[in-house]
């Protein structure tokens, strides 16, 4: 269990035996329902091959089991390429992301205190299965740690806590332990990210990506004091946000970042072939529960996102997520506006997330742009993953454009020079 | 107009001291009643329907100038009417009756005039169109309106920096405009005599100045310009033609230049009614050849040699264009920064100081809706645009009393300015700092006014008080007043901490008092570069000192008092 920063991952290596007589390829996975609503992503791999060659095996929708749950757990069945046979044994590693699993306490710190923060979860996993022998590591961020709960045997080493070998213990056995640390890296959760990306046939593809950011970790109480925050930065402000990472794609143009007054000017753009990342600095250092919300902008070349399939439809291929490092969205509203004149758009995102359908008007425009909406809610920045958007488009559309401002020139001049050359007076 | 400006009442002021100059130099027409008349009646209807002005527009004196224009110019015309029927006997004998009683009426109108300006202490002249007419008024009376810094006299290089060019233009426009005298040039003297004086009593008064300086320079520049575009006329085709083309040359050239520098007759009015002049040379030609010789020897003494011209015109081209240059200049360096961004240079490119924004940015994400914030009146409109909170006095100005309530606080120690705040139900106060980086607009320099300005309606706050041997300091020699004010505390708190000794970078010296505590208030936020600092309220204490003891004291008191026989205690809470 990696606790280093505010986003939890938990990484467990399962060695699944096959006990019984049947060959299965279904193994579940069970949460506490605290943890099932935390819960951003569950991943699993298989490692197949001499050389590590993994392969993932996609996971499912969680299901929840017949009654015989205990306290309303919550299920994930991980789908085997192969199925077990009895007997057989394999290995699993799986990872899942938690979100606002660190509760800060004490709840309000001041300037000069160090945040510190309570996890709380199980020395042994809950399991549908019976466990022949388990192992738990805890790493944290730093070595100040307040306390842990000793279920023996535990063991404490720098920063790492340990905790087991555990032997033979009952499905869903549970033994809660409580840690609580010094966690100072920044808790930036995004409260409502608002992401529009727009297609113009003509080249670009803008993105407009509206943030309304807040530090979600112990409330800042008492006076803030510069003078203590610009002499001794480490001591003071240890938690505080001081600048954000955003990772763009490469050849990126047109950067803005600004919010409700103005443009906002601390922030820098490095750019290389691979990638751009822009480094921003809100107005104010964030402290725990302070806001901010900014918009950042910016274009990129359309041919490195717009595809067309064989049966002539095209395909947008963009990154759904937001481009913040290490931050936690809550909700987040991704908006594609397709180009005036497109017809049956289709979304396909690698998780579930909930769609609909609008209408947008912008320049040029007589019927409206379709735009699709998809929205979801807790994301953390391993979903920053490709999701494709299908369209179907004839290219004489393009040409609806510039017959409208060619047309409407067009009868301006006519009508001033029929204005000119009409003779309107009564008598000669 | 009266939508956008007070400046207005200079308009309404202006236009009828013209009427009046055109009457008195005999230039009386219909065509000056007709545009007078409906002007004053009409815009007097308008203006009143401005919300701001309301009934001011026939109450105060500003606008009584355009009233008694209206009736002298009725009068006038009448008289003309009556001299135009009247035999000139019977007129004497109409003037002599006309006089009599037309002047007992005017005194009694006068009189009961009078009395009623006299009744209001300004004699009904605004406190801000009594500070133009006598510039001490303001400094004496409304420390308002003195503070502003728009509202001093400008600097000699202040003019040239404006208006550039234009300023020893004027004075040739001014000249122009006499040659010949005509009722819109007059206007135009009026107009430029009167904004001098007015731009030289306020600063601000500038955009009245302009308008006007580019009026009379323009008519200055053209009559250089006619001059000598018809010498070179006249030279060119002087030289290559015989003196009856001369004639016809310089009587066409004369009528095409707008000038009126000699008395223009027949030829030339008649040469210009007609729009294509070129092919109708010839026939002029013939026509005027007898009349215009004489002209035409007039007109070869006038025109300048050829070079000369040829040279001047490049140069007037040229300061033309110097003139351009330097007003984008200015428009550029003076007149757009925003003053909200600041900037400054340094070996390692543009550094950006932009405080005002970081605290207004913070005040609108971190605070309550409900919160408001007290600052100085320069801040209003701003906190109130970028970080939506209400603030207690802004920019309007519009109730001095406020302000001065405002004034006093910052000038009062901790205790009394938090009582104050607290009644007012002020979460946030706002100063501005520039002695970290050395921006010299903050509030400590302008807390003299802080002090002038409450002083004025709260007679404990006196202005000695804060200066020591009638000068301003904030160092080790600064009065115990000084170093004890709420505005020192709160913009010097820890200050300190920053490099050890406390020096003030726009005050260029170390300050008085270095190491003290806020009591009653608590640091909320200071911005990057110690510009805005930001400081919240302590919430009143649940318990207050003294009563308790005075109520022990009481019980003590009462169980003691059958002992003695002597006075007894007053008890405070009956």
């Amino acid at each position: 269990i990696d606790l280093s920063s505010h986003i939890v991952k938990v990484y467990l290596t399962l060695k699944v035996e096959n006990a019984g007589s049947t060959p299965t390829s279904e193994v579940l996975l069970s949460f506490p329902p605290t943890q099932a609503d935390h819960l951003a992503t569950v991943e699993a791999l298989v490692t197949k091959g001499k050389r590590k060659k993994t392969t993932l095996v996609r996971l499912d929708v969680k299901a929840t089991e017949l009654p015989d749950a205990p306290n309303d757990a919550k299920y994930f069945t991980i789908y085997l390429a192969n199925p077990l046979k009895s007997g057989e044994s394999t290995t699993i590693e799986v990872l899942y992301l938690l979100t606002h699993s660190q509760e800060p306490f004490p709840a309000e710190i001041a300037q000069s205190e160090s945040q510190l923060v309570y996890y709380r979860d199980s020395a042994l996993i809950l399991s549908p299965y019976h466990i022949k022998q388990q192992t738990t590591f805890i790493k944290t961020p730093s070595t100040k740690v307040e306390s842990f709960t000793r279920v023996e045997p535990s063991n404490r080493a720098g920063t790492e806590i340990k905790y087991g070998p555990y032997e033979d213990h009952p499905p869903y056995s549970f033994s809660p332990i409580l840690i609580h640390f010094e966690n100072n890296s920044p808790f930036a959760v995004v409260e409502e990210l608002v992401r529009e990306v727009e297609i113009s046939h003509w080249g670009n593809l803008q993105v407009t990506e509206q943030y309304t950011l807040v530090h979600a970790g112990a409330r800042h109480k008492g006076v803030f004091s510069r003078v203590d925050y610009q002499s001794r930065p480490t001591l003071n402000g240890a938690s505080s946000l001081r600048y954000l990472l955003a990772r763009l794609p490469p050849r990126v143009h047109s950067v803005y970042y600004r919010d409700e007054i103005g443009n906002i000017s601390s922030s820098h753009l490095r750019t290389d072939s691979r990638k751009s990342e822009l480094e921003i600095e809100p107005r104010y250092p964030l402290f725990g529960g302070w806001k901010a919300t900014f918009v950042i902008g910016y274009g990129l070349p359309l041919q490195d996102f717009l595809f067309e399939t064989s049966d002539d439809r095209r395909y947008l291929n963009f990154t759904f997520g937001c481009p913040l490092l290490e931050t936690v969205v809550d909700k987040l509203t991704v908006k594609v506006v397709l180009p005036e004149g497109s017809k049956d758009p289709s979304a396909v995102v690698p998780f579930p997330v909930e769609q609909h359908l609008e209408t947008k008007y912008s320049y040029l425009d007589v019927v409206g742009r379709t735009v699709v909406v998809m929205e979801k809610k807790n994301l953390v920045p391993a979903h920053n993953s490709h999701f494709q958007v299908y369209y179907t488009f004839k290219p004489i559309f393009m040409l609806a454009e510039p017959l409208m401002l060619a047309s409407a020139f067009f009868l301006f001049f006519v009508a001033c020079v029929a204005y000119l050359h009409i003779d309107l007076s009564i008598r000669k | 107009m009266v939508c956008s400006w007070g400046g207005y009442t200079f308009i309404i002021n202006l236009i009828p001291m013209h009427v009046l100059l055109c009457i008195v130099t005999g230039r009386f027409s219909s065509r000056l009643y007709i545009a007078y008349a409906p002007l004053v009646v009409l815009g007097t209807l308008l203006a009143a329907l401005v919300p701001v002005v309301g009934f001011n527009a026939v109450m105060t004196s500003e606008h009584f100038a355009s009233f008694l224009v209206f009736i002298i110019i009725h009068v006038v015309a009448f008289v003309y009417y009556i001299k135009g029927i009247l035999s000139p006997k019977m007129f004497k004998v109409a003037v002599t009756l006309v006089v009599s009683v037309g002047l007992a009426v005017c005194c009694a109108v006068i009189a009961v005039l009078i009395a009623l300006v006299a009744s209001s202490p300004t004699k009904g002249w605004s406190g801000r169109s009594l500070s133009l007419l006598d510039p001490t008024y303001a400094s004496k009376y409304i420390p308002i309106i003195a503070s502003v810094s728009e509202h001093q006299p400008p600097t000699w290089p202040s003019y040239f920096m404006d208006i550039n060019v234009l300023a020893f233009l004027v004075p040739a426009g001014i000249i122009a405009c006499f040659l010949p005298l005509s009722d819109a040039s007059s206007f135009v003297v009026l107009y430029i005599a009167t904004s001098v004086y007015f731009s030289g009593v306020m600063v601000r008064l500038m955009l009245v100045l302009a308008p006007a300086a580019c009026i009379t320079s323009g008519i200055a520049l053209s009559q250089a310009f006619d001059v000598f575009t018809g010498s070179i006329k006249f030279q060119l085709t002087g030289a290559s033609s015989n003196t009856e083309v001369d004639a016809a040359e310089t009587s066409s050239s004369t009528a095409e230049s707008q000038t009126d520098a000699v008395k223009t007759e027949k030829p030339e009015e008649t040469a210009k009614n007609r729009p294509s002049r070129k092919s109708k040379k010839k026939e002029r030609e013939h026509g005027e050849k007898p009349s215009t010789e004489a002209k035409a020897e007039k007109k070869r003494l006038l025109a300048l040699p050829l070079e000369s011209s040829v040279i001047s015109l490049l140069l007037l081209v040229l300061l033309g264009a110097f003139y351009v240059v330097h007003c984008v200049w200015a428009a550029a360096e003076a007149y757009s920064a925003p003053s909200i961004v600041l900037t400054s240079r340094s070996h390692d490119g543009l550094h950006v100081f932009d405080d005002f924004r970081e605290a207004y940015a913070w005040l609108r994400h971190n605070t309550d809706v409900d919160d408001k914030v007290a600052s100085w009146w320069d801040y209003g409109y701003q906190t109130t645009a970028m970080a939506n909170r209400t603030v207690i006095v802004d920019n309007n100005t519009w109730n001095n009393t406020h302000i001065a309530t405002v004034g006093t606080a910052m000038s009062s120690p901790e205790r009394a300015a938090w009582e104050i705040f607290h009644s007012l139900d002020v979460k946030y106060v706002l100063v501005v700092f520039g002695g970290l980086v050395g921006y010299p607009s903050d509030d400590i320099n302008k807390f003299l006014w802080m002090v002038r300005i409450g002083g004025g309606v709260f007679p404990h706050i006196k202005e000695p008080d804060y200066l020591r041997d009638g000068q301003y300091r904030i160092d080790s020699q600064a009065t115990p007043t000084m170093l004890n004010c709420l505005m020192y505390k709160l913009s010097y708190y820890r200050f300190v901490e920053t490099d050890g000794k406390g020096f003030d970078r726009v005050r260029q010296t170390e300050i008085g008092k270095k190491y003290f505590k806020l009591t009653h208030f608590e640091e909320a936020f200071t911005t990057h570069h110690w510009m805005v600092r930001i400081y919240k309220l302590k919430p009143p204490k649940n318990r207050i000192r003294g009563k308790t003891k005075k109520s022990k004291s009481k019980t003590s008191s009462t169980t003691s008092s059958p002992k003695r026989s002597g006075t007894k205690k007053k008890n405070p809470w009956q």
